[in-house]
């Protein structure tokens, strides 16, 4: 489904993703731990190529993608849908209309199937009450499912999540996992970059431990969390939980 | 004859001027808008050439006074392109406060969150369309205060266009003045025509910011 080959990524001198290979396959759930600044989140974007690497191959169902081709990149994004840590909703549109914006504008699809699919999304993350008001209305858990919905309107085969609950209030982290959980029960293919350990060994099928650019350990959630092999993934382990 | 009296007799005789000046201004504010949207896109966008053509452009305006780009356009242009006086004062107006409006356009995009880019561009729209549908019209709003200043500075500026023979209104001030010897009454009739227009677009300006805060409070969810 994903398959990341030796991928190189460097701000100005700084190398922050080191020759990383990472495959994802159908209905895998993949969680990607680190320190901070390790470069959890650059991977991610390399993955829909908000970030360009400087080398190394991105495949998505199997299609190598070519980072000079906007088109192909715009293509492959309407299959790869993507949560971030801020929800980046649009507040100048509506709850219903966020959702809309992808399959009417990128999609074409006409704005009665759009508006019938968007009130299905927000359905299925339980926001359909609150269609019709803008983002600000909404506190942080409601925003982030509204994303979530804004990116699964686009019925994309992959999902990308770049740490979908470190803003929001403690309270409010529950609602959101339990989206994503259901997601994965449904068997979509999901990257998910997070801090909530208790989530990962739950959902993950396999965790991934980055350090300075590199991953340096990987496994099934029960073997990386209780018995780490390296000692840099044992050092952040004992330190978190 | 008193004050007054001079004052109504002769500001009939202001109000084709006043005409102009309008006229001129609108024109100068709606072309420098065209300009000005134009100029912010291209400043920003990754095309180097036309990038640094705007550039060059908002540094010649800025750097120069508008006398002398409406000379420019009087002198110079008006003989090579074949242009009338009015033509040439409302353009230079318009690329005059073009170049400015680019820099309002150019700080509210960029003032807008590069999250909302990114989440526009990671749902599959392009760079075009998601300026257009995301990024415009947030900083588009952001832009209505600066601009309605803009506004009543290109009133204002109209002014330099009696230097290339535009019988707006303070030309035609001086004008009747050069007759009747009563200076500080022409002085005051034109200053009232300026008053008159600056406290419109005032007006409008708050106006629109009004109902643009009504629809943010919307927004916001307080009504
Ligand atoms: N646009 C950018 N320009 C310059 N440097 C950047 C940019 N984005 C990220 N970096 C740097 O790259 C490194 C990796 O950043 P990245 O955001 O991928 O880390 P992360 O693992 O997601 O960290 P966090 O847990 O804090 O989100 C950091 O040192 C960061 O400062
Ligand atoms: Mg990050």
């Amino acid at each position: 489904m994903i398959k990341i080959r030796n991928l190189n990524k460097s701000f100005g001198k700084l190398k922050v993703l080191k020759n990383v290979d990472l495959y994802v396959r159908e209905s895998e759930v993949v969680v990607i731990i680190g320190a901070s600044g390790s470069g959890k989140s650059t991977l991610l974007r390399c993955i829909n190529f908000l970030e360009h690497p400087q080398s190394g191959t991105v495949k998505i169902n199997g299609q190598l993608i070519d980072k000079n081709n906007e088109q192909e990149i715009n293509k492959m994004r309407t299959q790869v849908g993507m949560v971030f840590q801020h929800f980046n909703l649009f507040p100048h549109k509506t709850v219903l209309e966020n959702v809309m914006e992808g399959p009417t504008q990128v999609k074409g699809i006409i704005k009665f199937e759009a508006k019938k699919l968007a009130r299905y999304y927000l359905e299925k993350v339980d926001l359909i009450d609150k269609a019709n008001v803008y983002p600000s209305m909404l506190s942080g858990g409601q925003k982030q499912r509204v994303a979530i919905a804004r990116a699964l309107a686009m019925e994309p085969s992959v999902m990308l999540f770049d740490e979908p609950t470190s803003a929001l209030d403690p309270e409010l982290v529950g609602e959101v996992l339990c989206v994503m959980k259901e997601l994965a029960k449904e068997g979509m293919t999901m990257v998910i970059v997070t801090h909530e350990m208790g989530f990962a060994r739950e959902v993950a099928d396999r965790v991934i431990f980055m350090d300075n650019g590199m991953i340096i350990e990987e496994g099934i959630p029960d073997h990386l969390f209780d018995n780490p092999q390296n000692s840099r993934s044992q050092a952040f382990l004992s330190a978190i939980i | 004859m008193d004050f007054i009296d001079v004052v109504i007799k002769y500001t009939p005789f202001f109000l084709p001027a006043a005409w102009m000046t309008l006229k001129i201004t609108l024109l100068g504010i709606a072309f420098g808008m065209l300009i000005g949207l134009g100029t912010a896109l291209t400043r920003i966008s990754n095309n180097f050439l036309l990038a640094n053509v705007s550039r060059l452009y908002i540094f010649l305006i800025r750097g120069t006074p508008l006398l002398l780009q409406l000379f420019f356009f009087f002198y110079v242009l008006r003989q090579s392109l074949g242009l009338e006086a009015f033509s040439a004062a409302y353009l230079a107006l318009a690329i005059h406060n073009g170049a400015y409006i680019a820099e309002i356009f150019r700080g509210t995009i960029q003032s807008i969150d590069r999250g909302q880019m990114e989440a526009a561009r990671s749902i599959g729209m392009t760079s075009s369309q998601a300026m257009r549908r995301i990024i415009l019209p947030q900083a588009f709003k952001r832009s209505i205060p600066p601009l309605g200043n803009q506004f009543i500075i290109a009133l204002k500026d109209s002014s330099l266009a009696s230097a290339i023979t535009i019988s707006e209104v303070l030309l035609q001030a001086q004008r009747l003045a050069a007759a009747n010897y009563k200076m500080l009454e022409m002085l005051t009739i034109a200053a009232v025509f300026y008053l008159f227009y600056t406290s419109i677009f005032t007006w409008l300006v708050s106006w629109t910011e009004k109902r643009l805060d009504v629809d943010s409070d919307k927004q916001r969810g307080l009504v």
